[in-house]
């Protein structure tokens, strides 16, 4: 995997009046696992959206390869239909019956849900529902994924069970990931490359590159570093006795 | 163990309070508070409808009824949902055609008794017009709006994995929409079962709500309240039977969240 | 799994449907009523409407006489209101009925052509008062409650001609409109104090206790008219024979029905789903009650009613009575038809 899964140049979007990306550049390589944070309501979905094609930008350029999948907050899952079936409508592509079957077994036994290939989405707990999506977006030949806070629903161990998780299927099934958070732990702990954007109109305000591979602890040094950092650019008091050391505007 | 308790109690229950209501109808009958053409006691009532049943009148009277009645509501469910999703889909057709909807769905299809007599004269037509009427109002507003209120995630996932036209209609659309859909089948097919005893009552020459309000000219009140019964217990299994619809697995979700 | 409860669901419907319709058209029975007769010749049949009460009673001893006759079978079709049998004529799927004879006027009147053919009875309304009042005049029920079946009902136009008569003016009796069968539960609860209608929901109350006679019919106007024989122009243009057997059969039920009151109640009251016992005691006690004879309707007879029909406001203007009459299929010879009720 080399190359460019994405090119965003000088891009901007604006709905009427509000502008919510100003004049945004962004190159993410292939197989990287790019986290963007920033406060709420920058407009982080809305640079998701613009990197999925739901939406247009109203200026600028954006170059995309590959196929992307969204894996949602949470009720992305059909719940009309079974586990089998909803990550089964990632593979519609697969003409041949058992190979599907065999693809389906396979990614059931990823996201270890063996057992509860007929159960219905209101019958699974907030964590299995989202490692369904994940094995739905996996399924196929996807390239990329992008998650809109996938686990933000999800209970405090949840999450981190499930940032465990992550961290292992992609360890099998390597994808592009652009990841959106809130949760700055979500992102020190997973991402290659941290995205932190500006208030509205959100620009990049900085980058942070985590070179430590996954799977991460929560307390590895590099990860409480990145957190603090992520903290400080945010505007949130990170350690006190860091705070006059670290330069605030980059 | 506690569960079976509860399956007893279940039917125990209803039951007591039936049996209850019928001991309070008979001592007030007994009682004589009212004259006994103005409250039949119950025994009168079960010869009377002994002999409903033995001239085959009453079960003729229940077919023709539940004939009208299903008539009526299929032709309503048939036209009615292909609308309703059409309206539902398109903001413009809903824009032009929501205002007469619900001008129409706001007469009671009683009102229009006498063109149903006028244009499809008296008998099973003109019932099953009233009823048709009376359920495809409420049919296409339903589904209506429970295709405009489909979360749009659905749909951007549908797209996402190539889910389109008819596919997309069959997997997502209506799926999504289904445990609305039983609900208003059930509210509507229980309207239907009002109007058609109504609309009998003035049109036509046999059915439940004709014999209803047949006896009430024939003076038979032990008559007409064994109909009554009979009415009522219609209406029961036909809710119970289509409330059998939600419980197809894959519309559980619409009920269990 | 959605798809196999789909299917269940969708064959499910379609038995019932397929079920229902079946028993509901029944059609391993051949059609009783598009009669055959007993050489295989197709004969004429004809729809007639009445209501269940005593003043319609030839229609369905008509229709039990032609049950098996050679020439036209008549089908006695039960309604439960005028307005319908009104709009079953109007959409032509109904060309002949009894109906109240100022409601023919008024039909007449928008313009709908129909001809009065022949009378249905004679008398056959009381007014019933409370058992406990002692009125024994109108003028005793001054302040009183009076249900009448409608304001377009003979009975409403006729009680304004005994008040006038008794110089009751028509303020001083409050009058409300009634659906028949619930008169005589209305009068035994005191809801109202008296009620003027057609048999047999007067003697019910009086079967029952709760009320007795003030008038019969015969007392305020003898030979009163209530309902009459109608059919649409277009049935004596274009059948004029079967016309002709439906007047004959009227007349010739009326006369049997008038020597055989006990063969009567017992035909009539299976027609009418009413108590045998209740019809019989409108039939006999008195049997001058109701009457089946001279049926023929007089010019003068039906102008009065259309003159008072003008005056209570339910009639508009004086629409000419020979245009409303057609006397010519009346019968000269008439003899009570050949019935074995038992």
């Amino acid at each position: 995997m080399s190359g460019r899964a994405f090119r965003l140049e000088r891009v901007s979007r604006r709905f009427g009046e509000v502008e919510v990306l100003r004049e945004l550049s962004l190159d993410i390589a292939c197989g990287e696992f790019v986290a963007v944070v920033g406060p709420s309501g920058c407009g982080k979905t809305t640079l998701l959206n613009l990197l999925s094609g739901h939406d247009r930008s109203s200026s600028g350029s954006i170059a995309r390869e590959g196929r992307e999948r969204m894996v949602y907050q949470q009720d992305g899952l059909f719940p009309w239909q079974t586990v089998r079936e909803n990550i089964a409508l990632g593979l519609r592509d697969l003409k041949d019956p058992a190979e599907r079957a065999r693809q389906l077994s396979d990614l059931i036994e990823l996201i270890r849900l063996e057992g509860f290939e007929n159960h219905y989405p209101h019958q699974l707990s907030g964590g299995m529902r989202q490692r369904v999506e994940l094995a739905r977006a996996l399924a196929g030949n996807s390239e990329t994924l992008l998650m809109d806070e996938p686990f933000s629903a999800l209970d405090y161990l949840a999450r981190i069970r499930m940032r465990h998780e992550l961290a292992r299927i992609l360890h099998h099934r390597p994808r592009t990931v652009v990841l959106v958070t809130h949760d700055i732990e979500e992102a020190a702990q997973l991402a290659d490359r941290v995205v932190v954007l500006t208030e509205r109109p959100a620009q990049i305000r900085c980058e942070l590159a985590i070179h430590q591979p996954r799977p991460r602890g929560l307390t590895d040094p590099e990860v409480v570093r990145a957190t603090d950092r992520l903290l400080v650019e945010l505007g949130i008091d990170g350690d006190a006795s860091r705070q006059t050391s670290t330069n605030y505007k980059e | 163990m506690s569960q079976r308790r509860l399956n007893v109690r279940s039917i125990l229950l209803p039951v007591a309070v039936f049996a209850a209501a019928l001991a309070l109808w008979d001592g007030v009958s007994r009682a004589g508070f009212f004259d006994k053409s103005a409250l039949p006691a119950p025994a009168a009532v079960i010869l009377a409808f002994g002999q409903e049943i033995r001239s085959g009148r009453m079960f003729n009277d229940l077919v023709t009824s539940l004939f009208r009645v299903t008539v009526g509501f299929l032709i309503a469910v048939l036209l009615g949902i292909p609308l309703g999703l059409w309206m539902g889909q398109k903001l413009a057709a809903r824009t032009a055609f929501l205002p007469l909807l619900n001008f129409l769905r706001n007469l009671s299809p009683l009102a229009w008794m006498p063109f149903a007599i006028l244009w499809f004269g008296v008998g099973d037509a003109s019932a099953i017009f009233l009823i048709c009427l009376s359920a495809f109002f409420p049919v296409v507003l339903a589904t209506m709006a429970a295709v405009a209120n489909i979360p749009a995630v659905y749909f951007r996932v549908a797209e996402t994995y190539g889910l389109r036209g008819f596919e997309k209609l069959v997997q997502v659309t209506i799926p999504a929409i289904m445990p609305q859909l039983i609900t208003m089948l059930r509210v509507s097919a229980g309207l239907c079962w009002l109007v058609v005893v109504a609309a009998e009552m003035i049109a036509g020459r046999d059915g439940l709500g004709f014999a209803v309000m047949d006896s009430r000219n024939g003076l038979r009140m032990d008559l007409l309240v064994a109909e009554m019964v009979v009415i009522g217990v219609i209406g029961v299994v036909l809710d119970r039977v289509l409330e059998r619809l939600s419980r197809i697995p894959s519309v559980r979700w619409g009920y269990e969240r | 799994m959605f798809r196999s409860s789909a299917t269940r669901w969708i064959l499910g419907t379609a038995i019932f449907v397929t079920g229902i319709t079946l028993l509901r058209y029944r059609p391993w029975h051949p059609p009783t009523r598009e009669a055959v007769a007993t050489e295989g010749v197709v004969r004429d049949s004809l729809t007639v409407g009445f209501l269940p009460v005593t003043c319609h009673l030839t229609c369905p001893v008509t229709d039990f006489a032609t049950r098996h006759s050679a020439n036209t079978r008549f089908d006695s079709q039960r309604f439960t209101d005028f307005p319908t049998i009104v709009e079953s004529m109007k959409g032509g799927r109904l060309e002949a009925s009894f109906m109240i004879a100022p409601l023919a006027m008024k039909l007449r009147e928008q313009g709908m052509p129909v001809k009065i053919l022949y009378l249905g009875h004679r008398d056959g309304s009381t007014v019933m008062v409370r058992k406990d009042l002692p009125a024994r005049d109108l003028r005793d029920l001054r302040g009183k409650t009076l249900a009448v079946p409608s304001k377009y009902s003979n009975q409403y136009l006729v009680i304004h001609k005994l008040m006038d008569d008794q110089g009751v003016k028509p303020d001083e009796i409050r009058f409300v409109e009634l659906p028949p069968p619930d008169m005589p539960g209305a009068l035994a609860a005191k809801a109202i104090d008296a009620y003027f209608v057609g048999e047999p929901f007067a003697a019910k109350a009086e079967l029952d206790g709760s009320g007795r006679v003030l008038y019969y019919a015969k007392d305020i106007w003898p030979h009163f008219i209530s309902c009459v024989l109608v059919a649409h122009e277009k049935l004596i243009r274009e059948r004029p024979s079967v016309v002709r057997d439906l007047v004959r059969g009227i007349a010739e039920s009326g006369e049997w029905a008038e020597t055989h009151r006990l063969g009567a109640a017992k035909v009539a009251a299976p027609y009418f789903r009413q108590d045998e016992a209740l019809v019989r005691f409108v039939l006999t006690q008195p049997p001058d009650r109701v009457s089946y004879r001279m049926l023929t309707p007089t010019d003068e007879d039906l102008g009065q009613i259309r003159d008072m029909g003008i005056k209570a406001g339910i009639l508009e203007r004086r629409i000419d009575i020979r245009d409303l009459v057609d006397r010519s299929f009346i019968p000269t010879d008439i003899k009570a038809a050949n019935i074995d009720a038992q």
